[in-house]
């Protein structure tokens, strides 16, 4: 069943349930208290200071002391549960989304960008948080209105009659003033906002401005923008002051009408002085609770807005549906493709033996990304199916899948984390599960073993040989700290041929019975590349590897080639047969 | 190996779909791995230095200040005779006069409600529009002198301090200026003109007011000591978080791909678990601080009432007043909040001015645009050495002649010093000694002729249209222009089939480009940009094996008829080059063409077998 927004909201809040209630019980008490300091203050202008009563004086001094104890102690908790619950509803989307986005099945990044998925895991996961404190202030506001109502009507019936009909207009009113002008402001302000947007942007293209002298025309084009900018926020600044000195005049308005109807009832002998001081005070205390609820009004909407885009992320169809086995008990490493149809490859049939180097190279990128995505079950060809051992991909459970196959794309990312780490990380995963013997060739075994520490242990030395054959060794030399050097920003810290190296070094260390590599060599030198070739071919002794690839220097060392031409053709071959006797092969290797 | 010469450290601001919001924190983790004692930060100005820069930047509009700010005393002034006429209401009641005696007050409190709100609008804008006129002029220096600084000082300090300061301070500050300052002076002023009441309705009242004061006050010690360095520590936390969701989410298929997912979501439960454990920790100091101030209302409010007992007791004043100088204090509780509330954001703001005035008065106006019109130049590399750290030499003695219109494409392994000399070359560092020479002038770093331009694998695709993108290379250029330089580096038909065509919003938040139409954009500007040299530092490396061969078609297009020298990892590239020059650990090694090079049998020659695979023997 999908999940709908209205559920994600109900969770965000009964998931908090404790705290949420707790924080909405103390803040009605604290706004009853708001709502009593002015009544106390009228109480006192009476009982003590009209009639000159000393004892009273104390009393009703004391008795604002309680009420400023209760009032504030019930804010100091109300506040805090009301966060709380707040911030752990958000951490708890925010957590469900990063596990829908990572499962097996992908899917949630369909159509979206990663950024637009961070800003929902961020900003729309604490709207959907903020409900809780939005909840507990609508009911403060309601106590709040009811404590300042009644206290009202006590003090003179036909004035708590108009205060309490007359607030609600008052404001009805002001939203109504206000609507057109936060409307513009809001798109102004927006306009506003692309000056600090276009510095950023500007200052983060800096190497490239100076790489061709653009510096004068940049700063020029910023000025324009700029002025631009604060014209935008000048005018909006405007509105929203004429918008605030509107509000003012409503208010003070509405200040002196209570003033004019109490006063008459004062000197007519229905109120007393005191009861003046006290409905002027409450008139102006109610249009506290009542914005506060026009407030959390606004949150509920934006809440709501926040909770349909999770929900939509949430219950996003996986990428590939269906086929829920294991893995064949022993994975040899065996790989067919029989008749596979997905995207632009059509009817592709190859066969991949245990243990082989294969090379594969497309005149065509588009074949290439195909042809991963069907090896790494990230998607089920259209027909036709991939075999592993003799088992097709489409009926194991996309998971365990990449038990087996690991595929290491051109554009892998690094993530934070050591160098070391990042190299480790895979191959620790592949060691910690229990009872997979992932067999191998010799030396490189990565099966689990009895405790874990000695599991690590191996991760480890498998990460320094893996780092070796991907010449990464390099890179940890030229780094401040060697392999326990931090990368920061997805290793945009490192340089292109420095990345590629490392992302090679953990798919080496992986050490998985089949592992595709995508072109993991395109940024690194000439020399080094050969060494590469080499390293590849010893870590990947006596196991399934595929190349998708046109670096000759790769190639050379694979034990045969499968090359795919723009109208489908296949042909095989070693490197040095296809160089000379196939002519597109040639062209697009060499050249 | 040597230092870090050989690899550049890149550090890319804002390329991963982080919205404006959330990279201001992203940005606080912005931090190559370089430690601490290697970076020299950008300069930061002293408080006194903030003062002058700030009085600078308000001297043009010195009137316009004293205006805006007279008519907001005044506005104060009328919105605090509310009370003292609600006190005449009461002194009316009490004095038993009839009813109709009331109309006439009440007549006030509508004309004070209207002036009140009329001079305040009044008074904000004039305020606003100074602020904003301020900041803008700020914002515009700071970019002005940002984009001038040599690249070798921003390189220093990790472009991660400017890129910081650019946005988050900006940001601060523009916040500041947008809501804590318009708040804060007139919660000031509201407190001080209301203090100023009371002292009329009697001195007496003003006085016991002020017993509130020392506890606001300590207050106001305890709590900016521990907010600062809390929410510090917390936008930081911010940022973690925010990194690792964006690493996550978007390397999401490589942590399938290798099962990371546990661990993943792990990684972001415990960085998304301590910005709340910190945020909530931000929730009960801030709920302390009010619970002080509590005390200090209760204190200052029972002062007043017990005062107006007293005195009402004595004969010294009336009941009204006594009620008016309640009504006063109590309608202090809102500013005084505010205003305590905003001290650590205007502290915030104060430092994030600092540091832009920092590098404003370190000024150093942008060098001109580099020459155009591509005429013979040569350039002459004489005995260069060149060092990052002391002691880790990357280049050893370089001498290289480019001859005008040659293409020279330089070789050689990971560390050799290729992408330092062309740096040095690019007048980006200065030589430590030795000479480089382009058209028989100097090379100066950060200099005013330059006739050399730099592409880097570094690409930055500048949001906005596709054509402004463009025209950064050359504001002047028409249409026909941008599809000439297009068309020639074989980006024509794609740019052609954006949504818009050439008026197709590209970038951060607009359409997106890949990798390699990227670096095709980055040489139709530069063919715009028409410099007689151009140093290409492996400016086809990113695109992947496939793309890599359309963007040597596009770079050799746009080096026709130039100066060039070219950084390659492919070595196609070097095959096509007038002459191969193989760097060894910061010497020149070989240097002939690629024929030559290849009979002679030697390095270069092992690199091209290694590479063409044993092509040929």
């Amino acid at each position: 069943m999908p999940i709908e927004g209205r559920d994600v909201l109900r969770r965000a809040i009964t998931g908090q349930w404790k705290q949420s209630a707790g924080g909405a019980v103390l803040a009605a008490s604290h706004q009853t208290g708001e709502a009593l300091v002015p009544v106390v203050v009228g109480v006192v202008i009476d009982q003590a200071i009209s009639g000159g009563d000393g004892r009273a004086l104390v009393t009703w001094i004391a008795v604002l002391a309680l009420v400023f104890a209760v009032l504030s102690s019930s804010y100091r908790f109300s506040a805090r549960a009301a966060e709380k619950a707040a911030e752990l509803a958000a951490h708890e989307l925010r957590l469900a989304l990063t596990g829908r986005v990572l499962e097996h099945r992908a899917g949630a990044e369909t159509g979206r960008l990663p950024g637009e998925l961070v800003s929902i895991a961020t900003s729309d996961a604490k709207r959907v948080g903020a409900v809780n404190v939005a909840l507990a202030s609508g009911v403060a506001a309601l106590a709040g209105l009811l404590a300042g109502g009644v206290a009202l009507l006590m003090v003179s019936v036909p004035l708590g009659l108009l205060v309490l009909l007359g607030v609600p207009p008052l404001l009805a009113l002001a939203h109504l003033l206000g609507r057109p002008l936060e409307r513009r402001s809001g798109a102004e302000q927006e306009r506003a906002a692309r000056a600090s947007g276009v510095a950023a942007d500007l200052i983060a293209g800096l190497r490239v401005l100076k790489g061709i002298g653009a510096e004068r025309a940049a700063v020029d084009r910023y000025r324009v923008t700029s002025r631009d900018a604060l014209a935008a926020t000048v005018r909006a600044a405007k509105a929203q002051a004429w918008h605030d000195g509107g509000m003012l005049i409503l208010t003070g308005v509405f200040i002196a009408v209570v003033a004019l109807v109490g006063g008459r009832l004062a000197a007519q002998g229905d109120i007393s002085v005191g009861g003046l001081v006290a409905a002027v005070g409450l008139a102006q205390f109610l249009l506290t609770p009542l914005s506060i609820l026009a407030w959390a009004n606004g949150e509920f909407a934006q809440g709501r807005a926040s909770a349909a885009r999770i929900a939509s992320v949430l219950s996003s169809p996986p990428a590939v549906a269906g086929g829920e086995g294991d893995l064949p008990a022993d994975v040899r490493g065996g790989l067919a493709l029989k008749g596979v149809s997905y995207g632009v490859l059509r009817e592709v049939s190859v066969e991949v033996a245990p243990g082989e180097l294969l090379g594969v190279v497309t005149t065509d990128p588009s074949a290439a990304i195909a042809l991963l995505k069907v090896l790494g079950r990230a998607a089920d060809p259209e027909s036709g199916v991939v075999e592993l051992d003799g088992v097709s991909l489409s009926s194991i459970e996309p998971g365990q899948v990449r038990r087996a196959i690991v595929v290491a794309e051109h554009d892998a990312d690094l993530f934070e984390g050591t160098l070391l780490e990042n190299v480790s990380a895979a191959a620790a995963a592949a060691s910690a599960e229990p009872g997979t013997a992932v067999t191998a060739g010799p030396g490189w075994e990565v099966s689990a073993g009895s405790g874990s520490d000695v599991a690590a242990l191996r991760a480890m030395a498998t990460a320094g040989r893996a780092m070796a054959a991907a010449a990464a060794d390099q890179v940890a030399a030229a780094l401040p700290y060697g392999m326990d050097t931090p990368l920061t920003e997805r290793g945009l810290s490192l340089s292109g041929g420095q990345r590629q190296r490392v992302a090679l070094a953990r798919a080496l260390a992986a050490a998985p019975p089949v592992l595709v590599l995508h072109d993991p060599t395109t940024a690194v030198d000439a020399a080094t590349e050969a060494r590469i070739a080499k390293g590849i071919r010893t870590a990947r002794e006596g196991r399934t590897t595929i190349m998708v690839v046109t670096s000759p220097a790769l190639l050379a060392g694979a034990d045969r080639v499968i090359f795919m031409d723009g109208d489908g053709r296949i042909t095989h071959g070693t490197h040095a047969e296809l160089v000379h006797d196939h002519e597109t092969y040639r062209a697009t290797v060499l050249t | 190996m040597t230092a870090k010469g050989n690899e550049h450290v890149t550090v890319k601001g804002g390329d991963e779909g982080v919205t404006a919001e959330t990279n201001e924190h992203a940005t606080a983790t912005r931090r190559g791995p370089m430690t601490s004692e290697e970076r020299e930060l950008l300069p930061t100005a002293t408080a006194a230095q903030t003062r002058a820069a700030v009085w600078r930047l308000a001297r043009p509009h010195g009137l316009a200040a004293l205006g805006g700010f007279a008519v907001l005393v005044v506005a104060t002034g009328i919105g605090l005779l509310t009370a003292p006429v609600l006190g005449h209401i009461i002194d009316l009641v009490t004095r038993g006069r009839p009813a109709e005696a009331i109309t006439e007050p009440v007549v006030w409190l509508v004309a004070i409600a209207v002036g009140y709100g009329v001079a305040t609008a009044i008074g904000v804008s004039l305020v606003a529009r100074l602020g904003e006129g301020m900041l803008a002029t700020l914002r515009e220096r700071f970019v002005d002198t940002a984009l001038g600084l040599p690249l070798d000082q921003v390189e220093r300090a990790g472009s991660g301090d400017l890129t910081a300061r650019v946005t988050s301070d900006v940001a601060v500050i523009t916040n500041a200026v947008r809501d804590a300052l318009p708040a804060l002076a007139r919660s000031v002023l509201t407190i001080a003109l209301t203090l100023v009441g009371m002292a009329v309705l009697d001195w007496r009242f003003l006085l016991v007011a002020l017993l509130a004061v020392p506890i606001q006050a300590h207050t106001l010690r305890w709590y900016v000591r521990r907010a600062v360095p809390l929410y510090a520590s917390q936008r930081v936390a911010v940022g973690v978080q925010q990194q690792l969701l964006l690493g996550t989410v978007g390397g999401a298929a490589t942590v399938r791909a290798f099962r990371l997912a546990d661990r993943h979501v792990s990684m972001v439960g415990t960085g998304s678990r301590a910005a709340v454990d910190l945020a909530v920790a931000g929730v009960r100091l801030v709920t302390r601080f009010y619970g002080r101030l509590n005390l200090a209302e209760w204190v200052g409010l029972s002062a007043v009432l017990v005062t107006g007992f007293l005195l009402v007791r004595g004969g010294g004043v009336t009941i009204g007043t006594a009620g008016a100088a309640a009504l006063y204090f109590h309608s202090l509780f809102t500013p005084v909040n505010i205003a305590l509330g905003l001290v650590d954001d205007a502290q915030a703001a104060a430092a994030g001015l600092a540091r832009l005035v920092g590098v404003v008065d370190a000024a150093a106006a942008p060098a001109p645009p580099p020459a155009s019109g591509s005429p013979a130049v040569d350039v002459r590399v004489s005995d260069v050495r060149y060092a990052y750290r002391s002691g880790h030499p990357v280049l050893r003695g370089v001498s290289l002649d480019i001859a005008a219109k040659e293409k020279v494409a330089l070789v050689g392994a990971s560390g050799a010093g290729k992408t330092t000399l062309a740096k040095l070359i690019a007048g980006i560092h200065a030589p430590d000694s030795g000479s480089i020479t382009v058209d028989s002038g100097s090379v100066t770093v950060g200099g005013g002729d330059r006739k050399v331009a730099l592409l880097t694998q570094e690409v930055h695709v500048f949001t906005g249209p596709l054509a402004d993108d463009l025209r950064l290379a050359k504001p002047e250029a028409d249409d026909e222009e941008l599809v000439a330089a297009l068309d020639l580096v074989g980006a024509l038909a794609w740019a052609r089939a954006l949504p818009e065509g050439l008026e197709t919003v590209v970038g951060e938040s607009g359409h997106r480009l890949t990798a390699a139409q990227a670096q095709q954009l980055a040489l139709a500007r530069l063919v715009l940009a028409d410099p007689p040299v151009v140093v290409l530092d492996e400016a086809t490396a990113e695109a992947g094996s496939a793309g890599a061969r359309a963007l040597e078609a596009s770079a050799a297009a746009a080096m026709e008829g130039r100066t060039a020298l070219v950084v390659a990892h492919r070595l196609t590239q070097a095959a096509s080059a007038d002459r191969v020059v193989l760097l060894e650990e910061g010497r020149v090694a070989e240097t002939g063409t690629h024929d030559e090079l290849v009979r002679a049998g030697d390095r270069y020659a092992a690199l091209w077998e290694a590479w063409s695979g044993h092509r040929e023997g």
